[in-house]
């Protein structure tokens, strides 16, 4: 029957969503955390090299991202957002329409104002011989970006998801007035 | 042999002295750091303080307080005291003086230069400055786009000068070469330095000496730490090492030829001063080599008090009480960002 079938799907969609959600709650802690190992790797720094040579003084006021968000959309699905190099060229998307390039402030670690055509790492910003604590944070810093773009793709699959059970719950309502 | 020391140094320097022993006895105690830990922000930290000799230091910050204006007053209560000293001393007592600031001048050249690298307002540099490096042509220096430019330009006449003399080059000034150059003139200056202490003879050598010694080695052993996976190259690496250690010069040369950490670990364990250094690294603090040459500075500049009529105090008094703004500031930073796990990594100073 139709409402069996519908009453199936609608447990999937709603297991779906409850894995999603704890998958979310873990990557945000995975986050915390390592934006947390950043900022103290970032205080140890200065204390290795002095506490006026890590600062806004080091970086420029304009500067070029390294990394950037690209937004797609798939026909039936939600949208999803990944993290590539601002430098490399990507592939065309197989969908119907192609989200426009967005442009993402991330941590100022990641970016950076390059004369050259080869973009600097930011870790020269600080000298060519950093201590160990810069590059253990600027590693942080990194996966936490990653980690980022993938709780904005996680945190739209669920607003969608629950669109979608809230449409299949209506169905169902029309389908099997009683006692659901 | 009669030592002359103790005939005619209280005659010039007596004062300066007694004065400067004074001053090491307000340094922040065990009891103040345990009382500094238990603060639970900036605040409380700053109340804490204004109980030491700190005083009321931060009276005229406007809020929120941040550990960089922290770290800015203590500089400046800093260079009050050290001006103080500086302005009443006699030679060669001043030259000695001459000679600690100079390490502070560079530091200041350098954060001009990569301010001007990334355009950078001078006054904006200039407040970060630190104020025992000041001279008087330090806002000429972003002018400046190669090494000798600088050094004719600017440099010529601060005491700077004589320490130019391998970093002449008309390379064009960037990231890497900024690097080398910072570390070429740290070389020649510690260089200079040593030979002055030497020269001077006296207890003055027998206590900075063994100081100035150690300070190459460690310079020595963190480029070469720091170099690892960077663009520098071994030929270059070699010629930043400062001779006047106990590295030089057998062990200077395999530093250079070092690749990884184990490497370096190697070399230092030939020299029975470096070995016990290096096996404290790592172990259940996570002590980074950094910290352990931080201890190993302060054990030496506390000794330096054992000893009377030689100019080691001062040095070792401006050391003990940096080793101590560096305590408050990783504490402070710490507190700020609510991450208490490791605020007791600092190093008292007993």
């Amino acid at each position: 029957m139709e409402v069996s079938a519908l009453r199936e799907e609608l447990d999937s969609m709603f297991l779906q969503l409850l894995s999603d959600l704890e998958e979310l709650e873990a990557k945000r802690a995975a986050l915390n955390a390592r934006v947390e190992e950043g900022w103290l790797s970032l205080a140890k720094a200065r204390y290795a090299m002095g506490a006026k040579s890590v600062g806004p003084l080091q970086y420029a006021s304009r500067m070029e991202p390294q990394v950037c968000v690209r937004a797609s959309e798939a026909q039936d699905g939600p949208q999803t957002f990944r993290v590539i190099k601002a430098d490399s060229q990507t592939p065309e998307e197989l969908g119907p329409r192609e989200a426009s390039l967005r442009r993402r402030k991330g941590p100022t670690k990641t970016q950076e104002s390059g004369a050259s055509v080869v973009p600097q790492d930011p870790l020269n910003w600080f000298g060519i011989l950093v201590p160990h604590s810069l590059r253990q944070a600027q590693a942080s810093f990194r996966d936490g970006l990653q980690l980022a773009a993938d709780i904005a793709s996680l945190q739209t699959r669920i607003t969608w998801g629950r669109d979608q059970l809230r449409g299949l719950q209506k169905r169902l309502k029309e389908l099997d007035p009683g006692p659901a | 042999m009669l030592e002359t020391a103790e005939l005619h140094f209280n005659v010039d320097h007596g004062y300066l002295e007694g004065l400067v022993r004074g001053c090491k006895a307000s340094l922040l105690t065990q009891q103040d750091y345990v009382n500094l830990v238990q603060c639970e922000t900036l605040e409380d930290l700053k109340i804490h303080l204004q109980t030491t000799e700190y005083g009321n230091f931060l009276a005229n910050e406007t809020n929120p307080l941040t550990v960089s204006k922290i770290d800015t007053e203590m500089r400046k209560k800093l260079c009050r005291e050290f001006d103080y000293f500086r302005n009443h001393s006699l030679e060669p007592l001043s030259t000695f003086f001459t000679y600690m600031t100079c390490s502070y001048m560079i530091d200041n050249v350098i954060l001009l230069m990569n301010g001007a690298l990334q355009k950078k307002s001078v006054k904006e540099v200039l407040a970060k400055c630190h104020p025992l490096g000041r001279f008087t042509e330090m806002e000429a220096v972003n002018i400046a786009e190669t090494t000798s430019d600088l050094f004719k330009a600017v440099l010529v006449e601060t005491p700077l000068a004589p320490f130019f003399q391998d970093c002449m080059s008309e390379n064009t000034l960037d990231e890497l070469n900024i690097e080398l150059l910072r570390n070429k003139l740290y070389k020649s200056y510690l260089e200079a330095f040593y030979k002055f202490c030497k020269d001077h003879g006296d207890v003055t050598a027998e206590i900075m000496c063994p100081i100035l010694e150690f300070e190459a080695d460690r310079r020595a052993l963190i480029i070469t730490l720091n170099s690892f996976g960077t663009e520098l190259s071994k030929e270059d690496r070699e010629t930043l090492f400062p001779t006047c250690g106990k590295l030089y010069p057998e062990g200077l040369h395999l530093l250079a030829q070092a690749e990884d950490f184990e490497q370096m670990k190697r070399v230092a364990d030939n020299y029975g001063v470096y070995k016990p250094l290096f096996e404290a690294v790592g172990g259940p603090g996570g002590k980074t080599l950094e910290d352990v040459f931080y201890e190993r500075e302060v054990e030496m500049n506390v000794l330096a008090f054992n000893r009377q009529f030689h100019y080691g105090v001062f040095y070792a008094y401006v050391k003990l009480k940096e080793q101590e703004m560096r305590n408050i500031v990783w504490i402070a930073e710490c507190i700020s960002q609510r991450h208490r796990t490791k605020i007791n990594s600092y190093i008292p100073i007993l």
